[in-house]
């Protein structure tokens, strides 16, 4: 089984490799082939550890050691993999879903200027991601952590003519640098009191602070790098990125990354469970916050964005409670459906030749009746709807939030609005794309591909994934059969504070999926019927088109002053002192040699005098020194 | 010792130099310069072959030998720049060559 872990971590890194050398001799077609089957390639070793694992004794994992990589006193750290339930299940995931993105992207990108410099950055991105998952000690985690975060500003900044996905692309890369040092002080702080960064040094005991202190640490990577509040406002922006990118890092991989990363280090979570209790919070508060403002957003990416950082939301609450298998579980069935919610986006993006507005694109489903059926569903598995794949994760989620404490009603009823809105803004995108009869903007500009409505390596990810957000819940519907509970087990126990009975759980389940459809009601009603108006509420809907005000916030607290510090710098420093320094520093050299230039006559007698009167002066300073 | 005192030697040598130097300073004409020169080295051949002969070693009659080596490569390099000097029609007087004035 760890042969199969080495095999999926560095097919993509060959493929990466492979496609940086080969440049300009490589024919456009092959860079994408490369990619696809490298990350392919990487699934088969998922699957080769997964069954590993699944056949060895007890699931406790293993770790292999390739060398031991950092070496100082006692303090060692070795390039080491770990192989056990948990990466396991995230390596079949990532890979699996990247390779169909990565198929989709031979599709969309084809014809793009710089299209193997695309897949190498994507193919890259699965490594990072794949080293992430597999790191078998903090440091490797972390090493995957930053190789995530500069390839996701590679691929979001991949258009790097337009200056708003420049701009995009360094957000990103702020924020989640942000995170990286504030795991990175976790470190330090695990280093200097138990001198180890394995895995095992978090069940060591810490005193309390320090605990608390290590768990802040890693709650600011996770909240970075999985866009919650307060860290969130970099995820919508990157949309700048080519559609099967935004699928790939805001659906499958990237911001997953903060669960997987509670999920992993959860006993030092467990003992700070103030910590764990905000991660919750900040997830209850982010997916109604991401909720809302899905509301009024008019670009088709941005929408699935914000819902994107709405059910990682949930899944913080799942794994902020202490049903990390909820949270992973809620995770897999999100990158399913995610990810086709994106490509299906992608797939009418693609035939209205880039056009992102969703008040030009209504009637779409006439002319693409493949994707909109795929959407849907896609749309109910997001929504929760019996039987997609939502409806098997969520729920239990909310539910897990009823036995911890007072707080848990709080996060409760957070949960429920937040199925509503779900539905509420997930239908609302599709009664204004999908339904009734083609805009003008759609005849004119829809263009099939071939008769069809893309290219077959776009179509069949889809359809792939279409599949798999309908069937892949089913893999566990709690509390009647829970196998990835029990997968999990070994790694990740459910808190006891997170079980719930089952009575809770049905009862939750009825009421998630009522509100649910009482969201969709409501959209149908709005913005398909047009029986209701849109409330007009100016207040509230200045509010969401301006996010909350986050991005202005943040441009007031930390972009304004050093913006601010930088021009008065430059008047009153780089001005008069730095830029006047260089043109004087040249006036005195220029003076000094006009001086010194008058020595050099030119003459020949005038030089061989000097020759002569130094030669005199030589014998003479010998002659009086002795 | 046969012949005169090694003083005296040294005083032909330091007259020697000392029209030699002199001819460099003033003389203009660029192969009067040259012949100077060769005076000059010539000079301290005789001063080394004469304090050899002095401290009975053998060292100075050898530095006499490289320097008439480096002499005779001198003459070459020299005649060489003078002949083209004159084969450019440019004037042989090295106070008009100062191209190289600051």
């Amino acid at each position: 089984m760890t042969g199969g872990s080495w095999l999926c971590l560095l097919a993509p890194l060959a493929g990466t490799i492979l496609i940086l050398l080969g440049g300009s001799w490589l024919p456009r077609v092959a860079a994408g082939w490369i990619a696809t089957t490298s990350v392919f390639v990487a699934f088969a070793g998922a699957v080769w550890a997964f069954f590993g694992v699944r056949d060895s004794a007890g699931h406790h994992g293993e770790i292999t050691t390739a060398w031991t990589w950092l070496q100082s006193g006692s303090f060692k750290v070795g390039l080491e993999l770990l192989v056990d339930p948990l990466s396991a299940m995230m390596m079949l995931i990532v890979s699996g879903v990247s390779g169909l993105i990565i198929l989709y992207s031979i599709g969309y990108m084809d014809g793009d200027e710089e299209e193997r410099r695309y897949f190498a950055y994507i193919a890259f991105f699965v490594f990072s991601m794949l080293l992430l998952v597999e790191g078998g000690n903090l440091l490797m985690l972390l090493i995957g952590w930053g190789l995530v975060g500069l390839s996701s500003y590679l691929l979001i900044g991949f258009w790097h003519e337009r200056p708003s996905a420049v701009a995009a692309a360094k957000k990103a890369f702020v924020m989640n640098a942000f995170g990286d040092a504030t795991m990175v002080l976790a470190f330090f702080v695990l280093i200097a009191h138990a001198n180890s960064l394995s895995f095992g040094v978090l069940n060591a005991h810490l005193s309390s602070t320090q605990a608390n202190l290590v768990a802040l640490g890693l709650l600011g990577g996770a909240v970075a790098k999985s866009a919650q509040i307060p860290l969130q406002t970099w995820l919508p922006d990157a949309m700048e990125g080519p559609t099967p990118v935004s699928a790939l890092i805001h659906a499958a991989t990237m911001v997953t990354a903060g669960v997987y990363l509670i999920a992993r280090t959860h006993p030092i979570f467990e003992q700070a469970r103030t910590i764990e209790l905000i991660a919750a919070g900040a997830g209850a508060l982010t997916l109604l916050v991401a909720g809302l403002i899905a509301l009024v957003q008019t670009d088709i990416k941005r929408v699935i964005a914000y819902s994107t950082m709405s059910q990682i939301g949930y899944m913080f609450l799942g794994a902020g409670v202490g049903g990390y298998a909820n949270g992973m579980f809620h995770l897999m069935t999100h990158a399913f459906f995610k990810a086709l919610l994106f490509l299906a986006a992608g797939l009418a993006i693609h035939a209205l030749a880039g056009e992102q507005d969703i008040r030009n694109m209504r009637g779409l489903g006439r002319v693409m009746p493949f994707t909109k059926w795929c959407f849907l569903a896609g749309a109910l598995a997001l929504v929760g709807v019996p039987p997609f794949a939502g409806f098997f994760s969520k729920d239990p989620i909310i539910a897990s939030t009823l036995n911890i404490g007072w707080y848990g009603y709080i996060f409760y009823a957070c949960g429920i609005a937040g199925a509503f809105l779900t539905g509420l803004y997930t239908f609302r995108l599709w009664f204004l794309v999908f339904p009734g009869e083609p805009s003008p903007f759609v005849r004119e500009h829809y263009h099939d591909h071939h008769g069809r409505e893309g290219a077959w390596t776009m179509l069949v990810p889809v359809g792939v994934l279409g599949v798999l957000a309908t069937v892949g819940g089913w893999i566990q519907w709690p509390p009647l059969w829970e196998p990835i509970t029990h997968w999990l087990a070994p790694v990740a126990p459910t808190l006891a504070a997170a079980e719930v009975s089952s009575t809770q759980e049905y009862v939750t389940s009825a009421v998630t999926v009522l509100v649910g459809v009482a969201g969709i009601a409501l959209a149908w009603a709005i913005y398909s019927e047009q029986k209701l108006a849109i409330p007009a509420a100016p207040f509230w809907r200045r509010l969401l088109e301006n996010k909350f005000y986050f991005d202005a916030l943040y441009d007031r607290i930390f972009y304004a002053p050093s913006a601010g510090t930088a021009t008065f710098l430059r008047r009153e420093f780089e001005e008069p002192v730095v830029l006047q320094t260089g043109p004087d520093l040249g006036e005195a050299t220029l003076e000094t040699g006009g001086l010194v230039r008058r020595i050099q006559t030119g003459l020949l007698r005038t030089y061989v005098l000097f020759l002569a009167a130094g030669a005199a002066g030589v014998v003479l300073a010998f002659l009086i020194a002795k | 010792m046969l012949g005169p005192d090694t003083a005296w030697y040294l005083a032909v040598a330091a007259v020697l130099f000392g029209i030699g130097a002199l001819g460099v300073l003033i003389r203009r004409n660029t192969l009067v310069v040259l012949l100077s020169l060769e005076l000059m080295l010539n000079a301290g051949n005789l001063a080394l072959i004469a304090l050899s002969r002095h401290w009975h070693n053998g060292a100075g009659q050898i530095f006499a030998l490289a320097v008439m080596a480096v002499a005779a490569s001198e003459v070459c390099v020299g005649l060489g720049l003078v002949v083209a000097l004159n084969r450019r029609d440019l004037s042989l007087d090295v106070d008009t060559l100062s191209e190289l004035r600051g």
